[in-house]
């Protein structure tokens, strides 16, 4: 915990140099191709999730089942599945959900541990005390017992999913927040804002919160990748995404483990799919810290 | 007086009709196998049945089989959980019993045979049944019964506590009253005829339990105590059962082996990989596909072909409330699923369409399609019209939940919902639940809408496929099945003692419910059993798997190594 | 220093109570209930019987008595019986925290046995062809996931070895030489997730250290390369790897409960995640409870270390 604490002390960023944040991020992916493929693997995932309509050459959901566990043709180049259903155009849709899934559960578990973390920060005293205490308390119960004992509460479906996965990330970021918060009070332009008698929302807004922004984004997008590991596991156990939703974490460890020897392009392209988008978020977190995390700029 | 004939020593080998039945399905499946991959294969090449090996059987040797049911309980009365009977039906005996696969002509033979009761006869009114025991039966020699002899007065006491709490009170409680007038004789008086109390007598969870471990510990979740050809020498939840053969078991010889061990493997993928490694004896898959791919690794496996009886699983619709109380809203649905398609497809041919009650109560071969009644065929377009006139020209919205118990339930599930949708305009709303809250919303049959609902998984006999499960005032009439015509043929049942005319009310009773769509079964797989080359006498029969609720075949089971 | 240890831990005390609370309302929000599932695909346990069960289990009484009860039973150690099997949760929790105590030593072992060398390789040569597969190997422990890894490498240990573990948890007791069968492919694939992050903090921590001032003053002085990386940089570095460690520790004890299942290994996650899936309330409570207990006691340690390394922090 401390660590991370001690991480975030150094972005004492004043906000006048926003600008040259993303200067600096593109003078990292320009640098470092690992980054730069990351970042191009992201952008074709969101086009894909966005023009999915247009891309996928099937309806996701119409069943053909004479055409059954077909493999991979010029017709079906990622093959059919265990009702006819065309894999490529359900991957394609994939992308969709698990864009949703990420987004919404991290721009929640973000959203909102930005907020408690920003008002414990600021405020201190018994307020941060009590709210960190929660914090700890959630963040004692294993992630994926947490996230299941919420899927099970609300109806098993891919939002509740989300919302719980968003409960796990809740804490931590509300810790980084809060952290950043802290050592950004300690600058001296915030005390002379207070001491000019600027309003606190003010100073929040204005000399707070832009400080924050680069560790929270360098986790959010961390954490894009693992909620669609953990929804895969939910799915896994049986609680996550209903059928017949072409979410990859349903298609993976449903049928592509039940049929996994007779046909195995319905586990490797989902597979592959999970793994690329994992893949590139963390890649592109890791290029982000590279980029904006200053005890490191000098190490490049 | 219907006598035992366990005491005969040879049992007749697979008669000429059953070659001839099995060359034919051979052949057919030859031909079958040259047509495109894609399209369904009618037969396999598989046999439906292993015949009993005619070498002589030797004594030795363990079996070991990767499953994947945990018992939650020891209990029998608390549970009729296959993990429990998959191996209580072998450490227990029951009254009565069906055919072993060394005696059975084929799977479909139903022969009721004794087990601790030597003989049995009922009264002419079918109220009063009288039992003679066996004599000279040990109970296991373990604490609390160290190995005393089975009495009469077990018999009364194990079925005097059934009837008081517990999963099974509802079969033991047309029992008014139990006569022990002397150690080897027990005999029943029933509140009301019932010529098939014997068939009930020898359902697998019927077992005669040890009074003493029940007396001293208060239930009998700590102990499992009982004359069967096995003890329970170990029980640690989630990983294993192991069973040590008793050596004074009443069938002198038997079992032959020496220990069987059943290792808790949730997951399927590792059960297959046991069986590839010879750490699992017996393999259970749903598909020809998969058998194939098991043979490329062990082609030397024995192959079952099992073909099912009936199908547990079927589209139940809360038909006390509209929408589905309407007959003729009942009929379109059923109409409007292509059950041909998914057997062809999802079951690549090897399936059967559906149907509740065990065929071979009322039929000699398996029911095709079409014999399944007008409503049971696929007619989109008849179904359109029939829903409109009940009123729902333009469909309407409802959900269907269900517990994924098996892959190709849940291919089904979404075939059912693009079929209702394309032809009925019906808006399906799926939910996989996990096994509690599915179960427990199933059983409490206050649910809305449509479920993937299920008939006991245990049930072999006639009155437990009818009575049980059909009659209005039965707590097991999941599906909410209240017919008045339906309730007075399963008492009629009850009190027919001729087979010919219980076969023809059956089939009144089949037909009356296929009539009026009580129950759309769904298809269901004709799955495959596989063996190590080793393994003898463990055919399964019909309603009993060897895996399963069947495992008391186990006793004959030998090893040829 | 003393005052600073007796504030955190009297800090933990409401943290766990907090905990218990959380984990008591989620359960009783469930819908479902232990006792049906205890049919078994037949039917009927009668109302009666099941009333006369849910009074034993205090299930009639409302929330907050129940809760005072859970709690007392909890802190006297007498955590009362699983619904559903009635085995007593001391026992099944004495059976199944070997095994993943087990499960998590040895991933930890094999994780950081790869993981460490490899970061720190990565590391020293940096942007070179081995740091670049050094990085997208431990990225792709961290993108695949765990029941694939799982079923993969059980799949095609049966297909390629003709062998996989032998089925049916032995203790190490019994029999090391099978126990170890057992736990070896399964610690393996956790700790592959592991590492992957171990590797990626190693190779991170290790670049910065090897940047620092005293460093590059021992290069001066003229200390061979590699004595300069493993003394100073190294044990710096090792810092924030216990940090992850620590993270990954939470989702070990929790259970894996992925790798339990294939594996058929019968520890802390797979009692866990089947108690909650039926609805049995007491297991889900306590286990949920001694992991929180465990997470917390550690992260108190890990805590106390750093504020006994880095005198600033005990300030904060």
């Amino acid at each position: 915990m401390s660590a991370v604490t001690a991480r975030a002390t150094a972005f004492q960023q004043p906000s006048v140099e926003k600008i040259s944040r993303v200067r600096q991020l593109w003078d990292a992916l320009r640098r470092k191709p690992l980054g730069a493929v990351s970042a191009a693997l992201i952008v074709a995932i969101v086009f894909t999730a966005l023009f999915a309509g247009v891309l996928a050459p099937f309806d996701p959901l119409a069943t053909r089942p004479e055409i059954r566990l077909a493999a991979p043709s010029w017709e079906h180049p990622f093959g059919t599945d265990d009702i006819g259903r065309d894999v490529f155009s359900r991957i394609i849709y994939g992308a969709r959900i698990s864009l949703w899934v990420g987004l919404l559960a991290v721009g929640i578990g973000t959203a909102a541990g930005m907020v408690i973390g920003l008002v414990c920060g600021y405020c201190e005293g018994r307020v941060d005390m009590i709210l960190q205490r929660i914090m700890d308390a959630v963040q004692a119960i294993p992630a994926l017992v947490l996230a299941l004992a919420i899927v099970s509460v609300l109806r098993p479906n891919t939002t509740n999913a989300m919302i719980a996965i968003a409960m796990v990330i809740i804490p931590g970021n509300s810790r980084i927040v809060r952290g950043a918060v802290l050592s950004a009070k300690q600058n001296h332009y915030v005390e002379a804002a207070q001491a000019i008698g600027c309003r606190h929302p003010r100073i929040i807004l204005g000399h707070i919160l832009p400080n924050v922004t680069a560790p929270i984004l360098i986790i959010a997008s961390i954490w894009l990748g693992n909620a669609i590991l953990i929804e895969a596991t939910l799915s896994f156990l049986g609680v996550g995404t209903q059928p017949p939703t072409p979410s990859w974490g349903l298609m993976l460890s449903s049928t592509g483990r039940a049929f996994m020897e007779q046909a195995p392009w319905l586990a490797i392209f989902p597979g592959l799919a999970i793994s690329l988008a994992v893949l590139a978020f963390n890649l592109f977190g890791d290029t982000l810290r590279d980029a904006w995390d200053p005890r490191l700029r000098n190490t490049r | 007086m219907r006598t035992d004939d366990a005491g005969r020593a040879a049992s007749p080998r697979m008669n000429r009709r059953d070659f001839v039945r099995t060359t034919a399905v051979g052949l057919g499946a030859a031909a079958a196998v040259g047509a495109s991959p894609r399209r369904a294969r009618a037969a396999t090449p598989y046999p439906d049945w292993i015949p009993r090996s005619d070498k002589p059987a030797k004594s030795g040797s363990s079996m070991t089989r990767a499953s994947s049911w945990d018992p939650p309980l020891i209990d029998p009365r608390l549970t009729q959980s296959i993990g429990l009977f998959q191996f209580a039906t072998l450490t227990s005996n029951r009254l009565v019993r069906y055919v072993f696969s060394d005696e059975a002509s084929g799977p479909s033979d139903l022969t009721l045979k004794g087990d601790l009761a030597e003989s049995w006869q009922a009264s002419p009114d079918h109220r009063v049944w009288t039992f003679k025991l066996r004599q000279g039966v040990k109970w296991h020699n373990v604490a609390p019964v160290n190995g005393r002899e089975f009495v009469a007065a077990d018999v009364k006491y194990c079925f005097e506590q059934y009837a008081k709490e517990g999963v099974q009170s509802f079969n033991f409680q047309e029992i008014e009253a139990i006569e022990t007038p002397d150690k080897y004789t027990v005999r029943l008086h029933l509140n009301s005829p019932n010529v098939l109390l014997a068939q009930n007598l020898a359902e697998p969870i019927a077992l005669l339990f040890a009074r003493e471990v029940l007396e001293q510990d208060g239930d009998l979740k700590k102990r499992l105590v009982g004359t069967g050809p096995y003890m329970l020498k170990e029980h640690t939840r989630k990983v294993r059962v192991v069973l040590a053969r008793h050596p004074d078991y009443f069938d002198k010889g038997r079992p032959y082996l020496d220990q069987y061990t059943i290792l808790s493997t949730p997951d399927a993928a590792t059960r297959l990989a046991a069986f590839r490694t010879g750490q699992s004896d017996i393999l259970w898959v749903a598909s020809p596909s998969e058998v194939e791919t098991v043979r490329k690794s062990n082609p030397s496996a024995l192959v079952q072909s099992y073909h099912n009886t009936l199908a547990p699983f079927g589209l139940a619709l809360a038909q006390d409330r509209a929408p589905f109380s309407d007959v003729r809203v009942r009929r379109a649905i059923s109409m409007a699923i292509d059950r041909q398609k998914m057997v062809d497809t999802v079951f690549e041919g090897h399936g059967i369409p559906g149907w509740g009650v065990p065929y071979i109560y009322y039929a000699d071969k398996q029911p095709t399609l079409a014999q399944l009644g007008p409503w049971f065929q696929y007619r989109p377009a008849e179904a359109k019209k029939l829903l409109a006139e009940a009123g729902h020209p333009n469909g309407f919205s409802t959900t269907l939940f269900y517990y994924e118990y098996f892959p190709q339930m849940t291919s089904e599930v979404q075939l059912v919902q693009q079929d209702l949708k394309k032809n009925l305009n019906i808006d399906v709303k799926i939910t996989k639940l996990d096994y509690t809250t599915y179960y427990g919303r199933y059983v409490e049959s206050k649910w809305d809408g449509m479920c993937w609902g299920f008939q006991s998984g245990h049930g072999i006999g006639l009155d437990e496929r009818t009575y049980q499960f059909l009659h209005s005032k039965s707590p097991k009439n999941f599906f909410r099945v209240n017919d008045p015509v339906v309730d007075d043929l399963c008492v009629k049942l009850r009190q027919t003692p001729d087979p010919a005319q219980q076969r023809a009310l059956t089939k009144k009773l089949v037909e009356r419910e296929f009539d009026q769509a009580y129950r759309l079964w769904m298809p269901y797989d004709n799955g495959f059993l596989v063996f190590q080359p080793h393994v003898r006498n463990v055919a399964a029969m019909a309603l009993r798997r060897s895996d399963g609720y069947g495992a008391s075949t186990l006793a004959r089971t030998w090893f040829d190594k | 220093m003393r005052r600073y240890v007796l504030r955190r831990l009297l800090l933990a005390i409401p943290v766990l109570l907090l905990a218990s609370v959380i984990v008591f309302g989620l359960m009783r929000v469930m819908p479902g209930d232990a006792l049906i599932t205890l049919m078994g695909e037949s039917g009927n346990i009668g109302e009666r019987e099941l009333a006369h069960v849910r009074q034993q289990l205090h299930l009639d009484l409302p929330y907050y008595q129940q809760y005072a009860i859970w709690l007392w039973q909890l802190v006297s150690l007498r955590p009362g019986d699983s619904i559903f099997t009635g085995e007593p949760i001391t026992t099944s929790l004495a059976k199944s925290i070997p095994v993943t105590v087990e499960l998590t030593v040895l991933a930890l072992v094999l994780g950081l046995v790869i993981a460490i060398p490899i970061g720190v390789i990565s590391a020293t040569r940096q942007d070179t062809a081995s740091d670049y597969v050094g990085r997208v190997v431990a990225v792709s422990g961290l993108s695949l996931p765990d029941f694939w890894l799982a079923t993969l490498v059980i799949t095609f240990a049966a297909l390629w070895f003709h062998w996989i573990p032998p089925i049916g948890y032995t203790s190490f007791w019994e029999s090391p030489l099978r126990n170890l069968q057992q736990f070896v492919l399964p610690a393996a694939v956790l700790g592959f997730r592991l590492s992957a992050a171990t590797m990626r903090m190693t190779r991170s921590t290790v670049l910065e250290v090897l940047r620092e001032d005293y460093v590059r003053t021992a290069w001066a002085k003229g200390l061979g390369g590699r004595i300069v990386v493993y003394k100073h940089a190294l044990k710096n570095a090792l810092i924030p790897v216990v940090t992850i460690v620590g993270g990954q520790l939470g989702v070990l004890l929790a259970g894996a409960v992925v790798v339990e299942s294939i594996f058929a290994l019968p520890g802390m996650g797979r009692l866990t995640v089947e108690a909650i899936l039926y609805r049995d309330y007491p297991v889900v409570q306590t286990n949920v409870m001694l992991v929180a207990t465990t997470l917390v006691t550690l992260n108190l340690m890990v805590d106390l270390s750093y504020a006994w390394l880095d005198p600033r922090i005990r300030y904060r």
